[in-house]
């Protein structure tokens, strides 16, 4: 049976630079920074107190079969983007099969605002101010399920939390669906909120920066936790012909591997990385010299920046140096869950206006870090290839390709 | 062409028995894990009862390794899992050799620990946190302690469908599989019994009642239900290439011949709806496995107790099947273990595997009224001798996921 | 608090962390090249030691803590400076 081929025809997104692809898309190139002073909680007992988020999100413009009231943060964010990336699809939602539309959502935390709740009225012995409502709040599927209630997509509907590689986890598995025939359309990415269980984490682990997130830079301090929504519309190649729908690009292929190693800390060879961006380019059948850009995992720690450039020139050998690799996150934050999906729309708007966005703040060359990061200023490069990296928690590696969708010889 | 898809191992932490034969003996025995809860308090809630595993201590399969980096939902994860290496024979030095993967459904993973890491911060101050704590409080953190443990660099996936993500959890291994990705994946799910879980489903409602005059009755299909009764554990299935497989030696003790899944938007609330994509999920299940009503030799349901959930079941698998259901022999193990969540589906696989091995499918235990208009005729408290060819496997979530799997004996 | 006291608490919570054996976590033991403790791990000793005492070590000093002496010796500088 011929393999169906995979294509993007819309994208969704609420990022603290900008919710929809336009305003995203031009703020990126335009280099600038979502990073400033944590509102949603008092960080005065934190030594750092910057993040990543979104302001001035109202979920309302986007609901027409749900009530705000019963949804979580990471799920608002979710069916927003989803919305808007069918929008941008210009898919007709009465025109679809509807058990044969699903979801693929990933997640770091699920909806932890609803947790902080419940220990807040814990500590407080007011527990019982707890009810119904935080089973249907708080596990992490609800944000898929949301998202399939809210357009009414019978179809697969899925939520692959594996922290901050599952925005292309949930890509991989909707690509993998789709050609598979199971499915005739997926929306697929990532959803994260902010929050203080993850921001306490990261402070105690001392990765948070104060100021910036500066990836690759010599004097970085680490990254900036933040928050958002990426969505993408996956559906066949044929299906998007057929109905005359703009193709931002294809998905080629991905690949996945594990570390096991240590939960907070990257194998220090980069070892599972490169095995991740191998089978990636072995599965999609692309030469590493293909390869027109990488966006980056980049959080702006030091070890993650100094590691995944290791992993690049292991892989890319001399062709690494050729290839620019931009990190995202230096705008963004690092939006756990949804980063890479989010990474993932920005290399589809890569590959279709052959354009590059910036790694913002890159000021100091470190010696270790010497590839071509797009310092700054975005820039106009013909992308045929892009590759996406995202490396979590636990040892789980993703690398997702897309390419320009033409005819394939 | 796609790759045939064979178990070669099991491993099961339940709080029936501590492997798949002592499990599948609890079950054919009778024997009820649902009893008052002793893991933490239940005062003040309204169901006082659960399915714990009394006396958990991971050391007995882990041995002398370091375990205070995971929490007891890894702890069950990965006590599981190296039950399931053994009994597959991916031995520590053919996992140095090839890549082994690890697919987990979960529910919940660690909301305790999660709960527990903010507690304290809130309470004596963020700078006090755990740093250990905090790798935990991610929802694939079983599997990545897990497979940091036993060494397992193969894909490494969490899947959270609510009840159904273990089941979920194996036809997402099983599509690695067949696309040739990967020879072998631990593949099953995890779910732990804690107070924040408990909690929020008592408050929904969902369980149980301890009304005197009520009672208590997570009894599957029976006109008393009312509710159900949550459990816990881990079960993780080794799954391989078939080819692989025999080329090793490995003992098979079944095919994964298909799966389906479904979504029902009204979550449960629309008989139709929820009937409907029980249905389509069972369809999608057998036109996968390129079989029909006819060769299912027996259903395990995933009822358990829920007054209006086992209905929707009953109906979806009488329309799934095409009415043909009233021969059809059902068991519902979670009438002995309890909702086991994540853990649930794998649970129920094993359970399957056993019954093909020595043709016992175990009663539903309790079940005294059977509801009215039922689909299915065979269905008792008593155990019943099958011989099990192909059995189809049910997950169905209240919140509206539906997974279904066929599994084949190999000749 | 005498420093025996400190000392002692300090080991016992060792061996809770690491599954370590009291007789294998002496004073001198470098953490990480003499016990194999990964970072994760020194960093875990370190706060709960801090949330133990009730102290704040600050994240300029956490770099010198490499061995027990080292964690002893600092909680105990900054009980001192809590009590002045």
């Amino acid at each position: 049976m011929k393999q169906r081929r995979v294509v993007v025809t819309g994208i969704g997104v609420v990022t603290p630079i900008g919710t929809g692809r336009e305003r995203f898309w031009t703020n990126l190139l335009e280099g600038r920074s979502g990073i400033g002073p944590v509102r949603s909680f008092d960080t005065s007992a934190y030594s750092v107190h910057r993040g990543a988020e979104v302001h001035g999100f109202a979920v309302e413009n986007y609901l027409s079969n749900l009530d705000a009231a019963h949804l979580g943060r990471a799920s608002q964010f979710a069916i927003a983007a989803a919305r808007l990336a069918l929008a941008d699809a210009n898919v007709e939602i009465a025109s679809l099969d509807l058990e044969r539309a699903g979801v693929s959502m990933g997640t770091t935390s699920g909806e932890p605002r609803e947790v902080e709740r419940f220990d807040d009225l814990f500590i407080g012995k007011k527990l019982e101010r707890v009810g119904p409502e935080f089973l249907g709040l708080y596990p992490s599927h609800v944000i898929a399920a949301h998202i399939a209630r809210e357009l009414r997509f019978a179809g697969i509907n899925i939520m692959i939390p594996t922290a901050c590689a599952a925005g292309n986890y949930a890509i991989a598995h909707a690509f993998d669906v789709l050609r598979a025939g199971r499915a005739d359309l997926m929306l697929a990415g990532g959803s994260d909120s902010f929050s203080r269980i993850t921001y306490t984490g990261f402070a105690q682990l001392g990765a948070i920066a104060p100021e910036v997130c500066q990836p690759f830079d010599r004097y970085r301090k680490g990254m900036i936790p933040g928050e958002g929504a990426g969505v993408i519309v996956l559906e066949p190649l044929s299906s998007a012909k057929h109905r005359g729908a703009r193709i931002y690009a294809e998905i080629a292929g991905y690949g996945l591997s594990c570390d096991a190693h240590h939960m907070t800390a990257a194998h220090p060879n980069g070892e599972g990385a490169v095995r991740a961006m191998k089978q990636a380019l072995e599965q999609s059948g692309t030469n590493p010299e293909e390869v027109s850009y990488i966006s980056a995992h980049g959080t702006g720690t030091a070890t993650n920046d100094r590691l995944e450039t290791i992993a690049v020139k292991q892989l890319f050998a001399g062709s690494a140096y050729r290839i620019p690799m931009s990190s995202i996150k230096s705008m963004l934050g690092h939006t756990m869950g949804a980063a890479s999906a989010i990474e993932a729309a920005a290399c589809a708007l890569a590959v279709y206006h052959d354009r590059i966005p910036p790694t913002i703040n890159l000021k100091e060359r470190d010696p270790e870090c010497d590839l071509d990061y797009v310092p700054n200023c975005a820039r106009e490069h013909e992308v045929r290839v892009a590759m996406n990296n995202a490396y979590a928690f636990g040892g789980n590696n993703a690398s997702l390709i897309l390419r320009k969708c033409e005819s394939l010889n | 062409m796609r790759n045939r898809v064979v178990i070669t191992g099991a491993g099961v932490i339940s709080s029936l028995g501590d492997s798949s034969s002592s499990l599948q003996l609890s079950l054919c025995s009778g024997r009820r894990a649902v009893k008052p809860v002793e893991l933490f308090s239940t005062a003040g809630l309204g169901c006082p009862l659960g399915g714990e595993i009394p006396s958990f201590d991971a050391k007995k399969y882990l041995g002398r390794r370091n375990l205070r980096p995971l929490d007891r939902t890894s702890r069950l994860v990965a006590s599981a899992a190296q039950m399931a290496l053994d009994d597959s024979g991916w031995s520590e030095s053919m996992r140095k050799q090839q890549e082994v993967g690890l697919v987990l459904g979960t529910m919940f993973c660690s909301v305790h620990t999660i709960s527990e890491f903010d507690r304290r911060a809130v309470e004596v101050g963020p700078g006090y946190a755990s740093p250990m704590d905090f790798s935990n409080t991610v929802i694939n953190a079983a599997a990545g302690q897990t497979a940091i443990l036993h060494n397992l660099r193969g894909i490494n996936s969490t899947i959270s469908t609510g009840i159904t993500s273990g089941l979920q959890a194996i036809a997402y291994a099983t599509e690695v599989i067949r696309s040739g990705r990967a020879r072998a994946i631990l593949a099953g799910g995890a779910d732990e019994m804690c107070f924040e879980s408990f909690y929020g489903f008592d408050r929904a409602g969902l369980l149980c009642r301890s009304d005197e005059s009520a009672g208590d009755f997570p009894i599957p299909f029976d006109k008393r239900r009312n509710g159900f009764a949550l459990g816990e554990g881990a079960a993780l299935l080794m799954i391989e290439d078939a080819h692989s497989a025999r080329e090793r030696g490995a003992r098979v003790l079944a095919e994964i011949t298909g799966h389906g899944c479904a979504y029902d938007c009204s979550h449960g609330e629309d008989e139709e709806s929820a009937v409907n994509a029980i249905a389509l999920s069972v369809r999608r299940a057998l036109n996968d496995a390129f079989t029909g009503p006819h060769e299912i030799d027996c259903l395990s349901a995933s009822a358990n107790g829920s007054y209006a959930g086992d209905r929707h079941e009953a109906k979806g698998i009488r329309t799934g099947l095409n009415g043909q259901t009233r021969k059809l022999p059902v068991t519902a193990i979670k009438s002995m273990l309890g909702e086991t969540l994540g853990a649930s589906g794998p649970m129920q696989t094993i359970a399957v595997l056993e019954t093909m091995r020595d043709g016992v499918l175990p009663g539903i235990n309790g079940l005294e009224q059977v509801e009215d208009d039922l689909a299915f005729d065979m269905i008792s408290s008593d155990n019943s001798e099958i011989d099990l060819e192909e059995a189809l496997i049910n997950s169905v979530g209240f919140d509206g996921h539906c997974c279904s799997l066929v599994l084949a004996k190999v000749q | 608090m005498s420093t025996d006291e400190i000392r002692a608490r300090i080991k016992k919570s060792i061996a809770t962390i690491t599954s370590l054996s009291p007789e294998e976590i002496t004073d001198t033991a470098s953490y990480k090249d003499d016990l194999q403790l990964d970072s994760l791990t020194i960093l875990e000793i370190t706060v709960d030691a801090e949330y133990q005492f009730q102290v704040k070590i600050p994240d300029e000093v956490l770099s010198e803590i490499r061995t027990v002496d080292d964690t002893v010796r600092v909680v105990q500088q900054h009980l001192e400076l809590a009590v002045a």
